[in-house]
C-alpha cells in the first residue's frame, strides 16, 4: 500500500497512477494541429469524472494533453503556465514556441525519471508558430519526438493502422477530424478505460480553438443485439 | 572641486541627483578604443578598432562570440567585459539547454543590464567598467544593443562608443538612413568608413589592428579573416557612401 510511510516522512515516489486520463491523439493537418481527447478521468476501473476538459491551452498557440496520473498533469500545466506567465516580465512580447514547451517537458520528465519518481504522464504538446506546425510527444522516460502524428496509450496500439490508412499529412481540417473521430469510435469498443465523449481542438494560423465535447457515433442496434437470434438459451 | 565631496562610493548622492562613482565608471568606457555596429534588415556588423599595448606585444581582441546568433563588441576594462562575456555565455548555454533554442536577445541584455545596476546600489561593490554593444538575432528581428556601467540599455540603428566615437557617429547620422537596405558589404564599408574617421592623423587601418564581425539571419557569427580584410580595405579607397544612393 502506497499510504503506508505516510506519516514517517519518508519521501514518496510514484509507482502507480490513480486517477487516469485516457489515449490522446494528434494529427497535423494542412495549416495546423488537432489534438482529441476524451473526457473521462478513470479511478483504476470506475469510470469517476465522465466530463473532464482535458486540453489545456499554455500559450496563444500551443495546446497540452496529457493520458496518464491526472494530478501530474495538473501539475504540468501549472509549470508550463508559469513559463509563459513570467515571460511577461522581460517586456520584449517574445513568448516561447511551441517547440520550446516541448523540450522543456522532456527536459522535466527526463529529470523526473532520473530520481526515479516520474511523471507518470505521456504528454502531447501541439501548436503552430511562424508558419510552422509543431507535434510532440514526452513520454514518462523523458523521451522526446516530433511527429506529423502522435498518439498515447491504447491508441498507440489500435489506432496507427487507422490513421496510416485515412490520414496524410495534407489533408484539410475535417478530415483530420473525421479519422480522430474514427479512432475514439474504435477505442471505445476496444479499450476499457475509454469514454465515448471526446473533445476536440486545433491549432492554426489564426491561434488555438477548443471546440466543446461530443459524443462519438456508435452503433448498438445490430440485428444479433436485437433478435439474439445466436444465442442459445440454456434451458433445464 | 565640489565633485570630490560625493564620489566616495556608489551609495552617496551628489545634491545635484547624480551618482559620480556611476559616472567614472562611464568615463572608463569612453577611454576604451572605438567600437561601432551597424545593422541593416539582414545583417548586423561589428567593427573595432584594436589597442597594442607595445610593440612586442599583439592586438586586445574586442569583439567575442557568445552564441551562433550574437556576439558582442567591447569597450573598456578588458577584465571586467570577460566577466559579462562569460555570464552571457553561460546564460545562452543554459536555455539552449532548456529549449533548445536561441536565447532572445533583448532578454539576455535585459539580465546583463539588471546584473550592472545591482553594481551600482551597494557600499562594497563598484559598476562594470566596460560598455557592451550586442549584436544578435532572433525571431523578433535584427538587434542591436549598447548597455553601460549604469545599468541602462538602448536599442540602436547605429551607435559607436569608446574614444574618439563622436567622429563615427557623425559618419552615422548622415548616411544610417541607408544601412537598411544595405547589401552585407555595403554595411562592412560603411562600418570601415566611420573606424577611419576616428583614428588619429598618424595611423592607418590595417588587418591586424582592425576587427570585424558579422552576423546575419543565415549567417552564424564570424570574423573577417586577414585576407578578407586586406580585401575590404583595400575597397574602402572606392567607396563612397553617394555610390550607394546612386545605385538605388
Amino acid at each position: 500500500m502506497i499510504f503506508n510511510s505516510e506519516f514517517s516522512g519518508q519521501q514518496q515516489h510514484t509507482t502507480q497512477p490513480i486517477v487516469t486520463g485516457g489515449s490522446v491523439i494528434a494529427l497535423a493537418y494542412k495549416g495546423g494541429v488537432v489534438v482529441g481527447a476524451d473526457t473521462l478521468c478513470s479511478y483504476g476501473s470506475m469510470a469517476d469524472f465522465k466530463n473532464v476538459e482535458k486540453i489545456a491551452q499554455v500559450s496563444k498557440n500551443t495546446i497540452y494533453v496529457s493520458s496518464g496520473e491526472f494530478s501530474d498533469f495538473q501539475q504540468v500545466v501549472r509549470e508550463l503556465a508559469k513559463i509563459d506567465r513570467s515571460a511577461l516580465q522581460y517586456d520584449d512580447g517574445v513568448h516561447p514556441s511551441p517547440r520550446d514547451y516541448g523540450n522543456y517537458l522532456a527536459r522535466l520528465s527526463y529529470k523526473r525519471r532520473c530520481k526515479i519518481n516520474p511523471l507518470y504522464l505521456q504528454n502531447v504538446i501541439a501548436g503552430f508558430h511562424n508558419g510552422e506546425r509543431y507535434l510532440g510527444l514526452v513520454d514518462i522516460y523523458g523521451t522526446y519526438l516530433e511527429s506529423n502524428f502522435v498518439t498515447t496509450g491504447f491508441a498507440s496500439y489500435f489506432c496507427k493502422a487507422i490513421i496510416s490508412n485515412y490520414w496524410n499529412e495534407n489533408c484539410t481540417l475535417d478530415q483530420a477530424k473525421q479519422v480522430i473521430r474514427e479512432c475514439f469510435k474504435v477505442l471505445f469498443c476496444r479499450d476499457c478505460r475509454a469514454h465515448d465523449v471526446i473533445q476536440l481542438a486545433y491549432v492554426d494560423e489564426q491561434g488555438t480553438h477548443i471546440e466543446q465535447p461530443e459524443r462519438v457515433e456508435t452503433k448498438w442496434d445490430f440485428s444479433g443485439f436485437k433478435n439474439r437470434a445466436n444465442e442459445k438459451l440454456h434451458t433445464q | 572641486m565640489l565633485k570630490h565631496l560625493y564620489d566616495t562610493d556608489c551609495v552617496t548622492w551628489s545634491p545635484q541627483g547624480k551618482l559620480f562613482q556611476v559616472e567614472y565608471a562611464m568615463e572608463a568606457v569612453k577611454q576604451g578604443s572605438i567600437c561601432l555596429g551597424l545593422k541593416s534588415n539582414e545583417n548586423v556588423v561589428l567593427c573595432s578598432l584594436k589597442r597594442q599595448p607595445s610593440e612586442l606585444a599583439g592586438y586586445q581582441e574586442k569583439q567575442f562570440k557568445i552564441d551562433d546568433h550574437m556576439a558582442i563588441a567591447i569597450a573598456g576594462l578588458t577584465a571586467d567585459a570577460r566577466v559579462l562575456c562569460k555570464y552571457m555565455r553561460t546564460e545562452c548555454l543554459e536555455y539552449k539547454y532548456t529549449y533548445e533554442s536561441h536565447h532572445p536577445v533583448g532578454r539576455l541584455v535585459f539580465k546583463v543590464a539588471e546584473k550592472s545596476q545591482h553594481k551600482t546600489q551597494s557600499g562594497a561593490k563598484r559598476p562594470y567598467g566596460v560598455g557592451l554593444l550586442v549584436a544578435g538575432i532572433d525571431p523578433n528581428g535584427v538587434h542591436l544593443f549598447e548597455t553601460c556601467p549604469s545599468g541602462n540599455y538602448y536599442e540602436y540603428k547605429c551607435q559607436a562608443i569608446g574614444s574618439r566615437s563622436q567622429a563615427a557617429r557623425t559618419y552615422f547620422e548622415s548616411w544610417f538612413h541607408l544601412f537598411e537596405k544595405s547589401t552585407l558589404e555595403q554595411l562592412i564599408l560603411h562600418g570601415l568608413s566611420a573606424i577611419k574617421k576616428a583614428i588619429m592623423e598618424d595611423e592607418e587601418l590595417n588587418e591586424k589592428n582592425v576587427e570585424v564581425g558579422i552576423l546575419g539571419k543565415n549567417l552564424k557569427f564570424t570574423h573577417l579573416n586577414a585576407q578578407e580584410l586586406r580585401d575590404y580595405i583595400t575597397k574602402l579607397e572606392q567607396f563612397s557612401p553617394n555610390s550607394q544612393i546612386q545605385q538605388e
